[in-house]
């Protein structure tokens, strides 16, 4: 009974860390557009953009899952989009919306003088961004883009909505069907496992900012 | 010769008019100061130089170069060869937190001029000694006194072999007993025939350094002229009453 329910978990929790990985990988760039469009001194697009985000934000996940799952075929006919890729389509944008916040909010926090410093010793735009500006937002976002990230560990569970296998979902099987709460116990420790590494892998990081203050 | 002209210089932020008709000739050499009372338009004059404001008419040209012409600058690309030719020291000191004292002032070197890293780490390591923080080279702004952040700001902007420094207010954000060490690299870099533009409160470095001293007040010049004449024998009621404030 133990081997199969860990096969079973692990294979689920497999598909949780799938959605885990491919939402970082397309929503931590994606969301640095999304950023750059709200912060555009282009009035019209950074309105639109704002309000993209509080959409996203606005409203729940799950929401959002249905939509992607079922909109595509209900709206437009389309119905090539597997379950999987809509949770992750669902996913990459509604993570991309918070990431571009908290990148906003890390860009908005550096002060003027750090631009103007650069531009009086002949920077360009760009190697004042990069050179300057950047490693100082990646200070700042590493404890609010860590505490997102951490969250994303345990929303990836929602993709049950959609009936995507995942860890949870299978572990309340097993108390359906077998009337055993152990696994419930179990899957809990992946959860914990995974985000335990994450968080010494953020205290690394933060650590390596720790020389300077600012 | 003058290394630096402008014309006419206007600039205002929405209805405020904050420079109205400003003209200031520059030789090469020369250490001018500028002092007047707070919000009469100095620091943004010295910023409208280096387009960190932007005019709204007149002229600026710098050693023979067209920074800005009846209010429209030159494009970007120009403007940053120019502006590589000068620096500008900040009442705030903008150090950049992240790199050490050493990067800082090779920073600009390296990627605005291109300078091989030995060659401007040796330029570092000379201006470092000029301003007397040879032992500081690897701490990080944050672990330096203000004094301390504000000479490392000068021989970064020095670090470009600029033909004119800016100064605006070198000294305000600093104690008392830390103005000195600033006012000294300054004394010394007026004496090595720097020309220099300070906008500042020190009336006594104003004094003693400045080739000439200019007073502004509301946005236009009002009296101009050698220290001893601007500063002991004002002529302008305004000049007067400005002086009596701040020397009291
Ligand atoms: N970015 C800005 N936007 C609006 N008003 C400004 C801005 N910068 C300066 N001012 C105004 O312009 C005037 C001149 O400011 P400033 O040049 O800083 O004076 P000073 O350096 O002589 O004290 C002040 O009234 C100030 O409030
Ligand atoms: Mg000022």
């Amino acid at each position: 009974m133990f081997l199969t329910v860990t096969t079973k978990l692990l294979e689920a929790f497999s598909v949780n860390i799938k959605i885990f990985f491919i939402t970082l990988l397309f929503a931590m760039p994606l969301g640095m557009i999304i950023a750059m469009g709200s912060m555009c001194k282009f009035k019209p697009l950074s309105f639109i953009t704002r309000v993209f985000v509080w959409i996203i934000r606005g409203t729940p996940l799950m929401l959002q899952l249905i939509l992607f799952m079922y909109g595509p075929g209900l709206i437009f006919g389309y119905t090539g989009l597997s379950r999987i890729n809509a949770a992750l389509i669902a996913f990459v944008i509604n993570y991309a919306a918070y990431f571009s916040e908290i990148y906003r909010g890390g860009i908005e926090s550096i002060s003027k003088g750090q631009y103007e410093a650069g531009y009086a010793l002949g920077m360009s735009k760009i190697q004042v961004f990069f050179r300057i500006v950047f490693m100082q937002v990646v200070k700042r976002i590493v404890a609010p883009m860590s505490n997102e990230i951490i969250t994303l560990v345990k929303d990836t569970s929602l993709a049950r909505i959609i009936m995507v296998v995942e860890i949870t979902q299978t572990a309340q099987n097993f108390v359906a069907t077998k009337a055993i709460i152990w696994p419930v116990f179990y899957s809990g420790a992946f959860y914990l496992i995974f985000c335990g590494i994450l968080t010494v892998l953020f205290g690394y990081i933060e650590k390596k900012f720790d020389y300077y203050r600012g | 010769m003058a290394i630096l002209e402008a014309k006419n210089i206007c600039k205002n932020f929405g209805k405020l008019e904050v420079l109205r008709g400003i003209d200031i000739e520059v030789n090469r050499g020369e250490v001018v100061a500028i002092i007047g009372p707070s919000g009469s338009g100095k620091s943004t004059f010295l910023r409208c130089l280096n387009k960190l404001e932007q005019i709204n008419d007149g002229t600026i040209i710098f050693d023979g170069e067209v920074i800005a012409e009846n209010g429209v600058y030159a494009n970007d690309k120009v403007l940053r060869k120019i502006f590589k030719k000068m620096g500008m020291v900040f009442q705030n000191f903008n150090l950049f937190p992240q790199k050490s004292v050493i990067e800082n002032i090779i920073e600009a070197p390296l990627i605005v001029k291109k300078e091989k890293k030995e060659d401007a780490i040796t330029h570092a390591r000379k201006l470092l000694n000029e301003v007397g923080l040879s032992d500081k080279e690897n701490a990080y702004p944050c672990q330096l006194s203000g004094g301390q952040q504000q000479r490392v700001a000068i021989a970064r902007a020095l670090a470009m072999n600029p033909e004119i420094m800016l100064f605006d207010e070198p000294t305000s954000a600093l104690d008392p007993e830390l103005t000195g060490e600033v006012l000294a690299v300054m004394r010394k870099l007026a004496a090595e025939k720097n020309t220099m533009i300070v906008v500042t409160h020190e009336m006594g470095f104003a004094r003693e350094v400045a080739s000439r001293v200019i007073f502004m007040d509301n946005g236009v010049i009002v009296e101009e002229g050698t220290p001893d004449e601007v500063l002991s024998n004002p002529k302008n009621e305004r000049t007067k009453q400005f002086l009596n404030r701040v020397l009291k």
